[in-house]
Formats: C-alpha cells, structure tokens, sequence
C-alpha cells in the first residue's frame, strides 16, 4: 500500500507545486517569443561587434500572429517601421491570442516580478500590480515629452491612472458595448428601426423569436462577455455614471442600491423573456459572432472591436449589418446616448525593464501610440486615443462609417471590468451566469457582489 | 545464503545512493509543498507585499461555501466514477476472460486509446458533441425520438455535472481494465479449471473467483482513483470553466481560480492545503473502511 500512498502523496504534490511555482517557472518559457522576423535574419550576420549595443525590449500582446483586427495590423507595420528606424533597438513580440490564457499568464508573471519590458493589460489589472510595485509609474517619460502626452484625448488616461500617477498608455479608444444588428432579420419581423425605448426593444425581442430566430447570441462561457459587453452598458442606463465614480472611489454607493439591481433584473428580465440562445454559457464570443454571421441570431453584443470580423463575415450579413447601443430605460440615471467604454486596456511597463532601458522603452511606446501609428489606425476606422487631425477617410469600410457616426455622438460610461478588482469582478462574472439561467435572483447576486466588494475595502 | 555477503552494499554507499532521488523529492515536493503551507498563511496578492496573518484563510475556508460545493462536485464525481467505471472496467475484463468474446486485442486497444490523449483534446471533443445545434448528443436523440430531451447539456446547472464526469468516465475506463486484466492473468488457471468442474460458469466466476481474488488490486485502484479525481481540472476547466455560474466548480479549478483570476495567491495556496487535506483524509477513510470489509 505504501507505494500507493506515496505516488498517491506525489501527485497531490505536483498540484501543490503546480499552483505555487507556476510563477516561476512561467518566467522562462520563451517558446512563444520570437524575435521580429527582420531581426531574426539580421542578428548572425557580421555586425555582431555592435550587437553588444542592442537594447531588447520585449513586448507582449493579446494579438495572435495572424490575427487581422486593424488594431494588430497597425501595431505590426508601426513596429516594423520602427525597426528600420531603430536597428539598436530590438523588440520581441510574444502573442498569446486568448484572452483569458493572455490574462493567466500576465498576472503569473506578476506574481514573480517578471513582468516584460511592455505588454497589454486592462486598468484593474494595472491597479493591482500598482499596489505590488510590479509596474512602473509612466509620468516621467509622459511628461518628458509633453508634445507626445498633450497628443492623448484628454479622458484616455482615465481607466489607466490609479492613486494619482499614469501606469499605461492608451492606444484606442473602443466601445465595450454595441449591438450589432441585422436589419433584414429586424425588418422580416416588423421592426423598421432600432427601438428607442426598452418596451420597443422588448417587443422588438418576442418578434424576432416569433420568427424562429434567436434574438440576442450571447457566448458567454468565458464570463466577461456579458459583464464587459451587455452589463456595463445595460447597467449604467439605470445608475447613471456617478453611481459607478461612487462604487469605485468607495464613496458610499452600493451594489445592492436598488438602481443595480434594476439594471440586473433587466439582463435576467431578457434571458427570461428568451433573448438569448440557451447554450449561452457554454459557447464563446467566436462562438457568438458565427451564430450571427449564419443568420441565426438577429443580434449579437460586443465591443467596437468586432467591427472587422463583421466586416470579413459573408456578405449577405456584412452589408445588412448596422450598428446601435441599447435602448433608454424609464426612470434610468444613466444618459441615452451612451455606452461603456474607454482606453480599457493600454501599454503598461513592468519595473524590472523600466529601471535599466527606459528610454528604448519610451522610444518604443512612442511608435506604437504616437501620432503616426494613430493616423494609421484611424484610415482603417478605428477610434483612437489620439487626436489626428485630418486623415485619408477613403479607405473606411462602410461599417466602419456607421460605427463612427454612432460613436461620435456617444458619450462613453466606465467599463466595469476596467477599474473593478480583479477578485471582484471574478465573483460578478460567475454570478451573471447564475443570473442569466435564472439560478440567482438580482437582489440575492446584488448582495453576494457587495459582501465582496466590502471585503477588498 | 552465502552469497549474500558478496551483494551487500555499505550503508553509506547506499545513502549516497539515494541522494539524487531524494534530493529531487525534496525540491519538487517537499519545499513547495512546505511554501505553499507558508503562503498560505498570508494574505499574498502577487508581489512582493505579503503580511503573515496566521490561519486567517483557513478560519475564512472552513465557512467558504464555495469550497465546500466545490468539494461536494468532486465527491460526485467521485461516486460516479467508481460505481460506474469500477464496475465497467470489471464486467469488461470478465467478459476478456470469456471464450465468447472475439478481436479481443482490438477491443483492449480501442478502450485504451483514449487514456493517452490530451485532456484539453477530449475536452473539446466532448464540448462539440454537447453542443446544442450540432452536437451529435442532441442528434441522436432527435433521431431517435427523444426530441424532450434535447437540451444544451453544459448550461444546466442540475445536469452540468454528471455530463462533465461523463468524459471523466470514458477516458479513464482503460486504466483499471488494464490493471485488472493484468491481476486476472496472475490467477492460477487451476482455481478456474476446478470451479469449473464444480460447475461453476459465467456470472458465478467473475462474482465468486475474479472478484475475492483481485480484491486487493480493486481497492489499489480505487485508491489511484480518488486520488486523481480529487486533481480533476483541465475537462472542466476546457468543457465548461465551472460554469454556468459555479456549478461545475472542482476543488482544482476553484484553487486555481482564486489564486491566477482573483490573484488571491494567499487564500488560494490555503485552498490547496485544504484540497490536500481532503483527499488525504478520504484515501485514509476508504482504506480503514476497506480492510474493515475485509
């Protein structure tokens, strides 16, 4: 038996180890990591007596190697172009594509101080790992170039500064929340325009379901979706946002106000009422989005990010495709014509990188956010985080326009993912699960987020 | 016997021996094992702030309902697999013993075949076969008839975790089939031989030879299997992500969880140690209650 016991012991102990030493090991598996292309030919080459020079600056995104989002193109040509520029300078890229996968390993690599050089990280991440002293305060080289810094639109820092001091750069300004919605679906049940009203938007929904179709897709088995996507946005029409400014400067207001619950009790009033696709906790937002694209979904919610998928999607879904953002609520706080979003995530520097090559890595922050990147970024339609004055408009798909249009007149409200913390938002993101098959009732979910958001106080 | 002098080694030679393998355990097991009791008892955030605040977290553990709902989806996943994959693997390997039985290497391969594949494989298998508009579980009971009993398999709370454990059950049938054929080869061929003169057959075989006399090798395997399924995680973790909500939350993910998506590394190291101490305790019940049987 003892045999048993031992192997039985050891087992038990490699998840021990597993769960405490992650953290270290994570740090040193580079099999990710490739130096850029150009680079990788240029190093054996003779001029290795100047390699001694080279500063490398790592540099790690959600972005996967062959991932078309305008934003990843963008990046890939300014880093390109800045390598020409800068051949002293050598940035490895290491891509992780999934979110989640992405968010595991940034904060193992948090935990053990080993941070990269930069990398992409959302504000309630940066708030935490502000608080470990595993990043490093950008004011001084925000403020060293004052031409760079005054670039930003003025509220892009918001959901990347914490107690006072900047922690990350913004690079785009993005909408976590738009409904996108198939005109054709809508106008085969009656529907001529978008509701206005959430009686509309509700009777909008039985419509859609007479059809046979699913009203909303809704792929929420990695739980950020309808946290980042639906509630944030759904949320703030019944608080108002100084009902959020309050939550997260701890100023008094509570999940539990009857506001939040309201705006809950409206996300589960919509899967009772059938909105969504049953299967709605176990497919993902890729998921989502091919529900839609088969024309089996009349709706789908996610952020302006999607715009480019929606955009490769076939074309009978892609040219009937338009954009809005939900309803107004009776007796809501919040504005009508508003929607979460924000920077939302930014570039973000770990310490260790910060304190030997701060000014290739300033360089390097520069060319991936500056002016020149962002008019790029802004001729594909992308909403930026810094001001472009006059840019080439020819080139913006059609989408893109309608996005532009609607978000111009848009006023943006807090993601709550981006300034809550990491734990908090842990148990929110499980309990709109519950909500949403009905399994938690919004009052008793309302109260289970507050019992934890006075624990982190 | 005189020979015997020629093999002994001296004890120092022994332990030097040893060294390796021990120093190996030490560093693999033993210290980490030890630094996540220490972490344990600190409210760790990541870092390089930790404050020692004692047994804080495991005061806070003992009322943690989610731990211990957690718990609770482990010990159904736990019956599940051992009444039914026991039981399986055990009517299987009578049925090897049998004449009747034919390409009995083809049958053993197939069985085993999906031990040696990836968790995350399976798990992606099983998600697309669970999936509501195309997976095949929903097909075949449309086929069939059973229209009322298409459902979207992994968003129901109330069902989420028996069709989780399902795969569990499937992957893993081939290791105690395989360690109990191997244990019924070792009976002598005589004991049947004379049963059978006695007239004993079939069913009467398997319950009155195979059984008492592969007791031990059962409860070895028993024992290997509340061990690994107390470590159940990456299924889950791939098929539903202990959701919808939290109802298929295992005691792995649910550590795993509170230390890398919560960053609570304090509290989720004294949820390891408590997961230890778990499956600890259940391997010593299960064997004070084995050889009580006996």
């Amino acid at each position: 038996m003892n045999r048993n016991y031992s192997k039985f012991v050891s087992l038990l102990i490699v998840l021990t180890l597993a769960v405490s030493f992650l953290a270290g090991c994570g740090g040193s598996n580079n099999n990710a990591t490739k130096p850029e292309p150009s680079k990788a030919a240029a190093d054996p080459s003779p001029a290795s007596k100047s390699s001694n020079e080279k500063v490398k600056v790592t540099f790690m995104n959600l972005w996967a190697k062959d991932n078309t989002e305008n934003i990843a193109t963008s990046v890939r040509a300014a880093l390109a172009k800045f390598q020409e520029e800068n051949p002293d300078i050598i940035v490895e890229e290491e891509s992780i594509g999934d979110q989640n996968a992405y968010y595991t390993k940034l904060k193992t690599l948090a935990a053990s101080n080993d941070l990269p050089d930069i990398f992409i990280s959302k504000g309630s991440e940066l708030a935490m790992f502000a608080k470990n002293q595993t990043v490093a305060s950008l004011d001084e080289i925000l403020a060293d170039d004052v031409a760079w810094k005054e670039g930003f639109l003025p509220t892009s820092f918001n959901d990347l500064s914490t107690a006072g001091h900047i922690y990350g750069v913004p690079f785009s300004m993005l909408a976590t929340s738009v409904i996108y919605y198939n005109k054709k679906i809508f106008a085969d049940a009656g529907v001529e325009t978008f509701p206005t009203t959430w009686a509309e938007f509700e009777s909008a929904i039985e419509k859609i379901k007479a059809l046979g179709i699913t009203p909303i897709a809704l792929g929420n088995k990695e739980q950020w979706v309808a946290n980042s996507c639906v509630l944030s946005a759904l949320g703030d029409r019944f608080t108002g946002s100084d009902w959020f400014t309050s939550i997260n400067n701890k100023a008094g207001a509570k999940f539990t106000d009857p506001e939040f619950v309201n705006g809950l009790a409206a996300l589960q009033g919509l899967a009772k009422m059938g909105a969504f696709n049953k299967d709605m906790n176990s497919i993902n937002n890729d998921q989502q989005k091919t529900v839609y694209f088969n024309g089996k979904a009349a709706m789908f919610l996610e952020g302006s990010w999607a715009i480019g998928a929606v955009m490769a999607a076939p074309p009978e879904i892609a040219e009937n495709t338009e954009v809005a953002v939900f309803p107004s609520v009776d007796g809501g706080k919040g504005a009508a014509k508003a929607t979460s979003g924000g920077a939302g995530s930014g570039y973000a520097v770990g310490v260790k990188g910060y304190a030997t090559k701060k000014e290739a890595i300033a360089k390097v922050l520069k060319a991936i956010s500056g002016a020149e990147f962002a008019k790029d970024l802004a001729e594909k339609g992308e909403p930026v985080a810094y001001k472009v004055a006059d840019y080439d408009k020819s080139n913006v798909k059609s989408l893109a326009v309608k996005y532009a249009d609607l978000s111009a007149e848009l006023q943006f409200t807090p993601i709550y993912d981006s300034y809550l913390s990491p734990a908090l938002i842990s148990q929110m993101n499980a309990g709109l699960q519950d909500l949403l098959i009905n399994s938690v009732s919004p009052e008793e979910l309302a109260k289970r987020i507050q019992t934890e958001y006075e624990k982190g106080n | 016997m005189n020979h015997g002098n020629s093999l002994r080694i001296k004890k120092s030679t022994l332990l030097w021996l040893l060294v390796p393998s021990i120093a190996i355990y030490t560093f693999v097991m033993i210290i980490p094992l030890i630094l996540s009791f220490y972490y344990s008892l600190t409210d760790w955030t990541g870092g390089p702030t930790k404050a020692f605040i004692g047994f804080d977290n495991y005061r806070f553990l003992m009322k943690d309902s989610l731990f211990w709902e957690s718990f609770h989806n482990n010990l159904i996943i736990l019956l599940f697999t051992i009444v039914f994959q026991m039981s399986l693997a055990f009517i299987l390997t009578s049925l090897f013993m049998s004449k009747a039985m034919r390409l009995k290497e083809f049958h053993r391969t197939v069985i085993f075949f999906p031990v040696v594949l990836s968790a995350v494989v399976v798990g992606f298998i099983w998600q697309m076969m669970y999936s509501q508009d195309y997976g095949i579980v929903n097909t075949v009971l449309k086929s069939v008839g059973l229209d009322s009993y298409i459902m979207p398999w992994l968003d129901d709370p109330k069902v989420v975790i028996y069709a989780v454990t399902l795969p569990l059950i499937w992957q893993f049938l081939g290791i105690p089939m395989i360690i109990f054929m191997s244990a019924v080869q070792g009976i002598s061929k005589d004991i049947y031989e004379t049963c059978e003169l006695d007239g004993c057959t079939g069913i009467k075989k398997a319950i009155y030879i195979t059984f008492p006399l592969i007791y031990d090798t059962i409860k070895v395997v028993i024992m290997l299997s509340i061990s690994s399924n107390m470590l159940v995680f990456s299924h889950i973790y791939v098929l539903t992500g202990g959701g919808p909500g939290t109802s298929s939350m295992v005691l792995a993910q649910y550590a795993y969880k509170t230390s890398f998506t919560s960053m609570q590394l304090g509290y989720g190291s004294a949820v390891t140690i408590g997961m230890f101490i778990l499956s600890f305790g259940l391997v010593l019940v299960f064997k004070w209650l084995a050889e009580v049987k006996k």
